[in-house]
């Protein structure tokens, strides 16, 4: 790998924005493709800020300020990105159901899904499963679910029921994730996957697509 | 032994004649409540204590009664959508449950979002002399029966990120800690002075605190909590024992928090709450600290008391006593106000169970 890309892959492990902007420009001045931009350099270091959350060496606020380093980077990248034609690895809807507001658990697991290369439509929070649905039909193949509270979490059943009766042109997955959520209620409410973190979330999606 | 000497006993590491209770509520569930037991309250029951009259709380047979003052307050304080006196602007989000139609208050909109704000913000006045009539009548009614708690929970972070915003706030904390701190001390100020006023008044326990703890990590790294937040409780603490030393201090924090227990404990913490058992093992914390450190609540909110039975209610009530309740050291209640979704046969269950075991039974 060359220099710039590994200084480009710490300055977004570090959440250094100037550092990732500065070493985008570089490469891409340099003539490098954007497709080994984005896959060689930045993707593997939003993974490694995943495995260092999973294994308890950073935590939320270092999370954050990657995937904030991240974005500017892609903000610069992206216009080069479009004309390789990339393909997306998939597209994602995320949300809180209805009733509930939280939403930082949400957005940390739409980073991580937009850091490992997924398109990312954010709902918001307080969204009404026919919301989700309309997603679906508009080609949302990831359907990701957030819910904080006991009282909200019971919302995510009523999503995959609507899901599931919208006759949907392609197949659609569910999954789900919030702090009272666990594995047996995602399997007990009918979703694709359940994932405790915001990075395992992204592992748990890349297996369900196979 | 009356709620007071039941509370004193199990703080003093001595086994009461029953485990002390205490339970707060959603201020649906306290209207449930009310109706079910046919008992009249005169306005919307404040889970943090603020203006509540306590007739829920003694009928139940509750130990402890608690007055608040700072912003936590903020919380339920309108239907509808509304601005505190922080400036901070709350949403009302509705949600259904079984058992009726909930409002829980979320604050949306952040007044120090901006760093210019930041530096010029002026914050509420502590000092004003309402702010405490709640707790001077609760002392002057009760303090001879009951334990009483001032409540300044969400002392410094939650409050902190409630004025800045909760993303923009966590990576202030390594994108600009300077200001982090400048925000982090408009909080900590306002509650250390209303704590120092509730501990000259007379309450016997201060409830501090505020949530950095995820389902099973902590929200932010020890590290950063050991220099933003532990300087400033470590002084809260000693603040408010220099004042009366034998007052104590509970600290909440929601999740898992496991990896700064000893260090609350090195800086004077009497008490932690709520003990969330789907986040930390209550009978592993007694016995790694339950020489040095009482707790207080441990039932379980998010699994068992909404969606399991009365009979593993009952179970989960038992083995607390037996576990972290062992000989003392534990007021035992649930983890959260309870929630609308909550069957009142598992409160009963919870209630009836606490209150009818004897600890010379167990």
């Amino acid at each position: 790998m060359s220099e710039t890309l590994d200084q480009l892959f710490e300055g977004i492990v570090n959440g250094e924005k100037e550092i990732v902007e500065q070493k985008v420009n570089e490469a891409l001045n340099s003539g490098m493709d954007p497709a080994v931009i984005l896959n060689k350099g930045m993707v593997p270091a939003m993974a490694e800020v995943g495995r260092r959350f999973e294994e308890g060496e950073c935590y939320v606020p270092e999370m954050l300020v990657a995937a904030r380093a991240m974005q500017s980077g892609m903000a610069l990248l992206k216009p080069h990105l479009q004309k390789e034609k990339l393909a997306s690895k998939g597209k994602v809807a995320i949300g809180t159901v209805k009733g509930d507001l939280h939403d930082i658990g949400k957005n940390l697991v739409g980073m991580m899904l937009e850091g490992a290369g997924f398109e990312i439509q954010d709902l918001g929070t307080d969204v009404p499963p026919e919301k989700f649905v309309d997603a679906a039909r508009s080609g949302a193949n990831i359907i990701a679910l957030s819910a904080l509270l006991s009282t909200t979490m019971i919302k995510m059943k009523e999503v995959v029921d609507a899901l599931a009766q919208a006759d949907l042109p392609h197949k659609t997955i569910v999954i789900v994730g919030g702090a009272p959520v666990t594995e047996s209620f995602a399997k007990s409410i009918g979703a694709d996957g359940f994932a405790p973190d915001a990075s395992r979330a992204v592992s748990t999606v890349q297996a369900l697509l196979g | 032994m009356n709620h007071r000497q039941r509370v004193l006993a199990t703080l003093n590491h001595e086994i009461p004649d029953r485990c002390p209770l205490q339970v707060s509520f959603t201020p649906e569930f306290a209207e449930r409540l009310r109706a079910e037991i046919q008992v009249k309250g005169q306005k919307v029951h404040n889970p943090h204590g603020g203006g509540n009259t306590y007739e829920l709380e003694r009928l139940l047979g509750e130990d402890m009664l608690l007055a608040s003052v700072g912003w936590a307050n903020s919380y339920y304080q309108q239907s509808g959508d509304y601005t505190d006196e922080w400036g901070i602007s709350w949403k009302s989000i509705e949600y259904q449950t079984p058992f009726g139609i909930g409002h829980y208050t979320e604050p949306a909109g952040h007044p120090l979002a901006d760093d210019r704000q930041a530096l010029d913000y002026k914050g509420p006045d502590p000092h004003r002399p309402e702010l405490y009539k709640d707790a001077e009548c609760v002392i002057r009614d009760f303090k001879d029966e009951y334990f009483i708690v001032g409540v300044t929970v969400t002392t410094i972070f939650e409050c902190a990120w409630a004025l800045r915003g909760y993303e923009r706030l966590l990576s202030d904390f390594i994108l600009n800690p300077e200001l982090a701190e400048h925000i982090l001390e408009i909080p900590y100020q306002y509650h250390l002075t209303a704590a120092k006023k509730l501990v000259e008044m007379g309450v016997d326990m201060i409830w501090t605190g505020d949530d950095v703890g995820t389902q099973n990590r902590m929200l932010m790294s020890p590290n950063h909590w050991r220099r933003y937040l532990k300087p400033r409780m470590a002084n809260f603490i000693a603040e408010l024992k220099a004042i009366n030393p034998k007052v104590k201090v509970a600290y909440h924090s929601d999740g898992f928090i496991h990896p700064i227990i000893p260090e609350l404990i090195e800086i004077g913490l009497d008490v932690l709450n709520p003990v969330q058992p789907a986040s930390m093992d209550p009978a592993h914390l007694k016995k790694e600290f339950g020489q040095k450190l009482c707790f207080w609540g441990s039932i379980d909110e998010q699994h068992t008391l909404p969606f399991g039975t009365p009979e593993d209610v009952r179970a989960e009530v038992l083995t607390r006593l037996k576990t972290i309740g062992e000989n003392g050291g534990l007021i035992i209640g649930p983890t959260h106000h309870v929630q609308l979704d909550t069957p009142m046969e598992n409160f009963w269950a919870m209630v009836d169970t606490v209150t009818q075991t004897k600890y010379a039974d167990l």
